[in-house]
């Protein structure tokens, strides 16, 4: 072997090495995820309220609250996210001043740290707007941080659309909101699936947007007004404040990590379900 | 012209969506009086146990328990975006025009196992086991025994607490074991001889009393006991306060005495503070 091939073995080595890696540190979380949370995981604990600051009791007003965080979130950043990548996709100039405005912006969004997402959620929406800590609150300012992430990948999605498609919808005479909706959106329904499944990731991890505005009450929620805490604050809580809470905590972390494989499988579902039926 | 007589699914999810939004604000309860506390991430729970316990009792208040550190709970209890601040320190110069509340003590005892004849360790003794310089209890008139040093995780109070009292940085800290919770250290010294950890003083006056191998350290020369930290006199110790921007009335003033009462001190036991009327 000469010196150039031992530098080419040293570094398909090396690239190895960094592969295994990759895959073993997630599957080593998980592991110890399921280890620590499994024996504490059961049917009372899903739906249980939490008792004793979460050392005991379950989690049934949390996922209630989270559901019902995420609904607000979803709610608010589909219809906008979905207007704004349509309006990129199909509206704005390629490579005009507005584009790269947009896109900047949208770039510069997507970079903010969640915690400035978080003050900047309990300034506005909870005190500026009077919402207090709330569900909605969270969901709102929760959908801030989210839109540019779904925004960029739905409008990835849109531009997948093959050209013919377009031009078939000319010839035709559809109208532009008849492509947009019978022919754009369906064909574009898996890429604007995986959008929202990144969109749903992101929101249910997420805790310092949270936890200044969702909040940290564990009571169920009785409306979108009243103060919920989430599942990841509740993990936050019982891993960093609470003495004693580490098992729990193991267990929360468990129904998170299943709830987000869960939507994933079923959002792929559904998406495919979809373009077979339109 | 186009017309959006096919609606987009999108359109029908919004509306949909509003729908149930108008539906679920209808439902809010309107006739229950609410109490908002904030401040403190030491106290959230506690507060959190204490709101639910008050609930249970008043039907019809509700008390809603948010967390962000201590400097919020009394900048929201001086602004009145809360109606109670949670603070898990004295009140300093500035913040006198304000009141305090003491529901509870939080105090932090050194610990080490029954077996080790030493009883007795200066405040330079422990700086210098923690920082690495004295490795051995034959140097403190112990047994010839390499000394197993047991440090809290990142981010508890208590370590920021000990460190700030002996004015020790946590990378100079030697650890031998890091530990996370009260329970933890304790099980660790009173497994192993040569151990000495630092724990919240309410959780180790109870293991002494089920007979746990573990003995408590004075500080200064003053025994390191409930009613010490109660008194004031246990250097290594902070009291944990409800702060209101004025006295106290109507639910916010029966929340507070409730929190004050003899009935909730198993309560604040479960969390591992010190009540305020114990002796």
């Amino acid at each position: 072997m000469n010196d150039g091939q031992k530098l080419d073995s040293g570094i398909t080595v090396l690239i190895w090495l960094v592969s295994i890696a990759l895959v073993v540190l997630p599957l080593s979380m998980l592991w110890d995820v399921v280890r620590e949370g499994l024996p504490h995981l059961s049917f009372n604990f899903i739906v249980d309220q939490p008792l004793d600051a979460g050392r005991s009791g379950g989690v049934g007003s949390l996922l209630i609250s989270t559901f019902w965080i995420l609904g607000v979130c979803l709610l608010t950043t589909i219809p906008i996210g979905l207007g704004c990548a349509l309006y990129l996709s199909e509206f704005v100039i390629p490579h005009s001043q507005s584009e790269k405005l947009l896109g900047f912006s949208l770039d510069v969004l997507a970079g903010v740290p969640s915690i400035v997402f978080g003050l900047f959620g309990y300034a506005v929406f909870a005190i500026q707007l009077g919402l207090g800590f709330s569900i909605l609150s969270g969901g709102l300012s929760l959908a801030c941080m989210v839109l540019p992430l779904f925004i960029r990948t739905a409008e990835q999605a849109l531009r997948t659309c093959p050209k013919g498609y377009r031009q078939a919808a000319i010839a035709l005479n559809i109208s532009h909101a008849g492509f947009i909706s019978r022919i754009l959106l369906p064909s574009a329904s898996g890429g604007i699936a995986v959008a929202m499944i990144i969109s749903i990731g992101r929101a249910l991890a997420e805790t310092a947007v949270l936890i200044f505005t969702a909040g940290y009450v564990t009571r169920m929620p009785g409306s979108v007004m009243d103060s919920g805490r989430s599942l990841s604050v509740h993990i936050y809580d019982l891993s960093m404040n609470v003495p004693g809470g580490q098992s729990n905590a193991a267990a929360t972390a468990l129904i998170l990590v299943m709830m987000i494989v869960l939507i994933n499988v079923l959002a792929r579902y559904l998406s495919r379900r979809w373009q077979h039926v339109e | 012209m186009s017309t959006w007589g096919i609606r987009p699914f999108f359109i029908r999810h919004l509306l949909v969506g509003c729908m149930l939004l108008s539906g679920l604000w209808g439902c809010g309860p309107s006739t229950t009086e609410k109490l908002t506390l904030t401040g403190s991430s030491t106290i959230a729970p506690l507060a959190s146990e204490l709101a639910r316990e008050f609930e249970a009792r008043h039907p019809n208040v509700r008390v809603d328990v948010q967390t962000g550190g201590s400097s919020r709970g009394i900048a929201d209890a001086r602004s009145g975006v809360a109606d109670i601040g949670m603070a898990s320190r004295p009140l300093n110069g500035k913040e006198m025009d304000l009141f305090a509340h003491e529901i509870a003590y939080d105090g932090i005892a050194l610990i080490l196992n029954t077996e080790n004849p030493v009883d007795q360790l200066t405040d330079q003794d422990i700086v210098a086991i923690y920082s690495g310089e004295i490795d051995n209890w034959r140097l403190l008139g112990g047994p010839d025994q390499a000394i197993t040093v047991v440090n809290k995780a990142e981010g508890r109070s208590t370590l920021e607490l000990f460190l700030k009292y002996f004015k020790l940085n946590n990378k100079q800290v030697k650890a031998d074991i890091i530990i996370g919770d009260n329970q933890q250290g304790i099980k660790t010294v009173a497994g192993s001889p040569a151990a000495i950890g630092y724990v919240s003083i309410g959780t180790a006056e109870f293991e002494v009393s089920q007979n746990t191998a573990i003995k408590i350290l004075g500080l200064g020369g003053i025994a390191a006991t409930i009613s010490s930290v109660k008194s004031g006199d246990f250097p290594l110790s902070r009291p944990l306060n409800l702060v209101t921007s004025g006295p106290p009335e109507g639910w916010s003033k029966k929340f507070i005495e409730f929190a004050q009462s003899d009935s909730v001190h198993s309560l604040v036991k479960n969390q591992f503070f010190i009540p305020v009327n114990a002796h």
